[in-house]
């Protein structure tokens, strides 16, 4: 044998002769600034929202998202050692993303709307978004090769399924994506911001019920397969074992085909939703610093087509230099975890502060959302977790969670979901690659102080613990605390006072020296407040077209919960 | 796909093809061979040009192979190991990686393996068939090893073939390919009456249940899996049993010829291999380099995987395929598709409890991954009721700025598929400008692009791996789903519009009413 003379010759490269326009478009994409095709009215609430609660200016496009890209942003280290250069997203409406943010704002939709995203691209060479795992038609996909490069142009889709999404830039992803181009893209439940609208004491994000939800089908949750099968939380199968006793309270089951018992939705806008208490967002990412020095030829990167496609390409823009394979051999140096960074170097261990919590302005608008974990026992918290880094990641918990969904489709909901949830006990480690993500419950009866374990793995090692090396490990705090001691309800009911039918969307204030809160009455007419000291407090109730008796209610706590408050409406 | 209307004619008459076949007589093939005769309907496939037989044989040699990147001003070549198979005759006869061999579970496989190499080689299938070493040619005759061996009913799926000496070298050298073992589809269903096939034959009841999803009308509408159709003339019937295979690989020239230079009889040392593979850094790309540098599906790159009818399933809404993913390499993949979550239904063997249905997953070295594709209208193409249902699709009101839009429905996305990007030349689409170039002759070339069928990728989104002479993601390891028409409309069976004659009302219009505001 020999390389100069092989016995078998040499295999020719396969001919463009006849698709010179494919062949060109796949690695040097034109960028167009096209009108949206089969275009539709939006109807996304989000953008009205937010500018109603003073987080944006008024949308310059009614229910239409402004995303501009690129913009360049510098970041020192945590170990004061370098800047790390970032490619980010700027949202002109926005002051508090109009610089741009490492990860991008995070940006929700409820299911169901009609999504426009109006995308500006300027700086080194076009850009696209990719809404990645919403899967509308390819000119709304964001994919260059398979359509256009931004240019200007208004994409078009509306999500069909509640769960976890993220967008990125799709050209020259080795740059655009690993530079921050990205963010978290969470699919909301079809009557959050809606009911903002409709009632604006319920708080931003919440559904109609004044409560957060997410899709689940917990009918059945199922353990870990008994014996000596090995179990890989990261592919789902192995978790045959005993069926978990639901823990997560307020799960709303039936189909998703039901109807909407208030009418405003095509369909009953909860079915297979939980609600939760507390929300966590995982955005993991990491950086080589050797590409972050190299950002400033942003452009070497990219290949043009000559004057002959398939015959002369230029694939060695800088031949004297990196050409285009400045961008060898990915060696991260450095971690984040949502933006927060991973105090630890190469082969370390570095642990988040204890809290860290998402802006609402760059949260589409929802308070709370934390980083590490601060909760309480008994509450309902819901994890978000993207791998956004190049490296495999391995997630360990320190309390057993319940994985709910896996790329934005929710486990075991009918009629796609030929799966179903499972329970992953404390210190099993969740193994996946780039761009997978999940969503998982915690509830605890008893007080948790630990951490999660984020370990960061080579892919080109192949990725698989005990064989790759780790390249750092990232401590997230996990602490649940107790509930807050001393703490009652009130809880009660809206009816007609003429048929006696249940009265549901009934907003109820609970007035206090402490502040005001509301509640919406559900489908049952019920109602409640929680979480509630010993104290006088005022309830009100109130529905557009009725009067109630009483007017309203005033209840002292002493010590114990009070229920049975009940209204009777009658309509005017 | 795109199609795309090149305005000089090529070696290759187009005028009667439509761009699908067009792409299937020009674009590289794999070479397949079908074992026996219960697989009838491969050869019905438009993917496959499948020769049959019981008997195969091949040579172990080398070749040099011209990568994705390589043309008149730029090599990009890589020395490679390679099976060639001399019988039965195929399609390129000599190919990273060797042919692909489908067989069906019971069946009799007659092979020969001749090694002309100067070290010794094997032929090895995990559970099913191991050649233990076969003498290098310097001991001629005796370089050649024969074996008849029946597919046991145990295993069916994608295997990986391969030469398992000095692991895992001359694998990685080029000496692999795909083994597809079938259920015997002349037989009944497993699991009794009222069951769809499945690839396995030992289904679980969820993946059971999945496949006799596909078909349903109340949850994917069109036809089952192991179901064909027919299609409105002159479109060919859509075949059975809708299979792919992508089969992932990582090449290093430097490192490659290295190997190949190594002293005739000597391993080259696994453990030094694997470390330069894996851990080579050199940011000026020179000879230094021996990192992986190219990443194939089936051996090909960028256009020539992505665009590639035997490689990227090429169907409409309501056909439903399964791919199976195997991993030659020594990198982790983290291959993401685009249009439409798949499920998982089978993890180097095991066929799961627990499908996931996701948008991406992590194929390890060595790993047997199936992907299995509903292929479902686009769920979040807007609808009624927005819920992921086949619901009646909204009514756009027409867009102004396109001229001749008038209000319609948008799905199949009727605008879109009328769009060139660029513009074809003396199309006018706001915003869209047209690209020429010329041919090898210097004739003028139209560099217009439609959007129809409609286009999506598979795409490795660990990107780092694709960064090296692939360029990008669009030109390394690259395949996707196009969907080039949809069985559940209300006038029945639809192709979209992929003739290359076609020429879109919307634009024609727009012709015209250019020619006139110019007059």
């Amino acid at each position: 044998m020999s390389v100069n003379n092989p016995i078998f010759g040499t295999i020719p490269r396969q001919s463009a002769v006849g698709m010179e326009n494919e062949w060109v478009k796949m690695f040097d994409p034109p960028k167009a600034d096209p009108p949206t095709p089969d275009v539709l009215v939006p109807t996304n609430p989000v953008p009205e929202v937010m500018a109603a609660a003073g987080m944006q200016t008024a949308p310059p496009i009614a229910h239409t998202l402004e995303r501009q890209l690129m913009h360049g942003m510098t970041q020192r280290t945590w170990d004061n050692a370098t800047d790390l250069v970032f490619f980010v997203f700027r949202d002109p409406t926005n002051p508090t993303a109009s610089g741009g943010v490492y990860p991008a704002p995070t940006t929700r939709i409820p299911r169901g709307a009609i999504f426009h995203g109006h995308t500006q691209g300027s700086g080194p060479p076009p850009h696209t978004i990719h809404w990645h795992g919403i899967e509308p038609t390819p000119i709304n996909d964001g994919v260059g090769h398979c359509s256009m490069e931004i240019g200007d142009y208004t994409y078009q889709w509306q999500p069909n399924f509640i769960g976890t999404y993220f967008y990125h830039c799709h050209r020259n992803t080795v740059q655009h994506f690993n530079f921050g181009l990205y963010g978290l893209l969470p699919i909301m439940p079809p009557d959050a911001y809606f009911a903002t609208q409709k009632n604006p004491a319920i708080p931003i994000g919440a559904c109609r019920d004044g409560k957060f939800r997410t899709a689940a089908n917990l009918g059945i949750i199922r353990g870990p397969t008994g014996g000596e099968v090995p179990i890989d939380p990261g592919a789902g199968s192995g978790f045959e074992g005993a069926i978990i006793a639901n823990p997560y309270p307020g799960f709303i089951g039936g189909l998703l085909t039901d109807p909407d018992p208030l009418r405003e939705f095509a369909t009953n806008p909860h079915a297979m939703t939980v609600p939760y208490d507390a929300e966590a967002i995982w955005v993991l990412g990491d950086r080589d610093s050797a590409w972050s020095a190299l950002a400033d030829d942003a452009r070497a990167t990219f290949p043009a087509f000559g004057p002959h496609p398939g015959i002369d390409d230029d694939f060695a823009r800088k031949p004297g230099r990196d050409g285009f394979f400045a961008f060898n051999q990915f060696n991260p140096d450095y971690w984040f975890i949502t933006g927060v960074p991973v105090p630890a170097h190469r082969g370390g261990t570095g642990r988040l502060p204890n809290q860290a919590v998402i802006p609402a302005e760059l949260n589409s608008g929802i308070s709370g959302t934390q980083v590490p974990i601060d909760a309480r026992i008994g509450q309902t918290i819901l994890i978000r977790c993207l791998n956004g880094a190049y490296d495999v990641i391995e997630v360990t918990f320190p309390v057993d969670v319940t994985i709910i969904a896996w790329d934005g489709r929710s486990l075991g909901v009918p009629p796609f979901g030929f799966n179903h949830p499972y329970f992953v006990p404390a210190g099993t480690p969740i193994h996946m690659s780039v761009a997978r993500r999940f969503d998982c419950l915690i509830r605890s009866d008893s007080e948790v102080h630990g951490v999660a374990t984020v370990k960061f793995l080579s892919a080109r090692h192949g990725g698989r613990l005990g064989t790759a090396p780790v390249a750092v490990t990232a401590e997230i705090p996990v602490n649940i605390g107790p509930a807050a001691t001393g703490t009652y309800s009130v809880s009660g009911s809206a009816f007609s006072s003429r048929t006696g039918e249940a009265l549901p969307g009934v907003s109820i204030v609970l007035n206090s020296n402490a502040g005001s809160q509301t509640a919406v009455t559900d489908a049952s007419g019920n109602y409640s407040f929680s979480g509630l000291v010993n104290g006088r407090y005022t309830v009100i109730p109130n529905l557009a077209g009725f009067r109630f008796s009483p007017r309203q209610r005033e209840v002292t706590m002493a010590g114990a919960n009070q229920s049975g408050q009940f209204f009777r409406g009658r309509a005017m | 796909m795109h199609r795309g209307q090149g305005t000089v004619e090529t070696e290759i008459d187009r005028s009667w093809l439509s761009r699908r076949d067009f792409l299937k007589y020009s674009m590289g093939g794999l070479a397949v061979i079908v074992v026996g005769s219960r697989l009838g309907w491969l050869a019905k496939s438009h993917a496959y040009a499948a020769v049959q037989t019981h008997t195969i044989e091949l040579q172990i040699g080398d070749a040099i192979k011209q990568m994705v990147t390589h043309n008149s001003i730029h090599n990009a070549e890589c020395y490679f190991w390679v099976y060639k198979c001399v019988q039965p005759a195929v399609t390129p006869p000599v190919e990273v990686p060797g042919p692909t061999i489908f067989a069906t579970q019971g069946d009799t496989v007659n092979i020969k393996v001749t090694n002309l190499l100067d070290e010794p080689h094997s032929f090895f299938i995990p559970g099913v068939v191991d050649s233990g070493p076969i003498p290098p040619v310097q001991n001629a005759p005796d370089n050649v090893w024969s074996k008849s061996f029946i597919i046991p009913g145990t295993v069916s799926g994608a295997l990986l073939y391969y030469d398992n000496l000095n692991e895992p070298v001359n694998r990685i050298m080029g000496l692999h390919g795909a083994f597809v073992v079938m259920p015997d589809f002349t037989a009944a269903p497993p699991g009794g009456v009222g069951n769809k096939w499945t690839p396995y034959h030992n289904p679980t009841s969820n993946v059971q249940s999945l496949f006799n999803a596909f078909g349903d009308p109340d949850v994917w509408p069109g036809l089952a899996w192991g179901e064909g159709g027919d299609n409105p003339a002159p479109h060919p019937p859509t075949p059975p049993f809708r299979t792919y295979i992508w089969l992932d690989h990582q090449a290093s020239p430097n490192l490659f010829a290295e190997v190949g230079n190594f002293p005739a009889g000597e391993d080259y040392p696994a453990a030094q291999f694997v470390d330069l593979f894996l851990n080579s850094r050199d940011l000026t790309n020179g000879i230094s380099f021996k990192g992986a540098q190219y990443f194939t599906v089936n051996g090909q790159s960028g256009h020539f995987s992505h665009n590639n009818p035997h490689i990227t399933p090429m169907l409409k809404v309501g056909e439903p395929c399964v791919v199976h993913i195997l991993n030659a390499g020594l990198w982790m993949h983290s291959m993401h598709l685009h249009a439409n979550h798949f499920y998982v239904t089978s993890i180097n063997g095991a066929v799961q409890t627990n499908p996931l249905w996701i948008d991406v997953f992590n194929i390890h070295p060595m790993d047997r991954v199936d992907y299995v594709i509903p292929y479902m209208r686009p769920p979040d193409v807007p609808n009624a009721r927005g819920i992921g249902r086949p619901d009646t699709v909204l009514q756009s009101p027409g867009n102004a700025l396109i001229p001749g839009s008038v209000p319609h429905p948008i799905w199949p996305p009727s605008e879109e598929l009328d769009f060139s990007i660029p513009s074809k030349i003396g199309v006018v689409i706001p915003g869209v400008t047209g690209l020429t170039a010329l041919n090898a002759a210097g004739q003028p070339i139209d560099l217009g692009v439609q959007l129809s069928p409609l286009c999506y990728p598979m795409h490795d989104h660990s990107e780092p791996s694709q960064t090296a002479q692939g360029g990008n993601y669009n030109l390394g390891l690259i395949a996707g789903m196009n969907i080039t028409g949809d069985r559940n409309l209300p006038g029945g069976v639809t192709e979209f519009p992929n003739d290359p004659d076609h020429v879109p009302p919307n634009t024609i219009q727009a012709c015209a009413e250019s020619e006139e505001s110019r007059s």
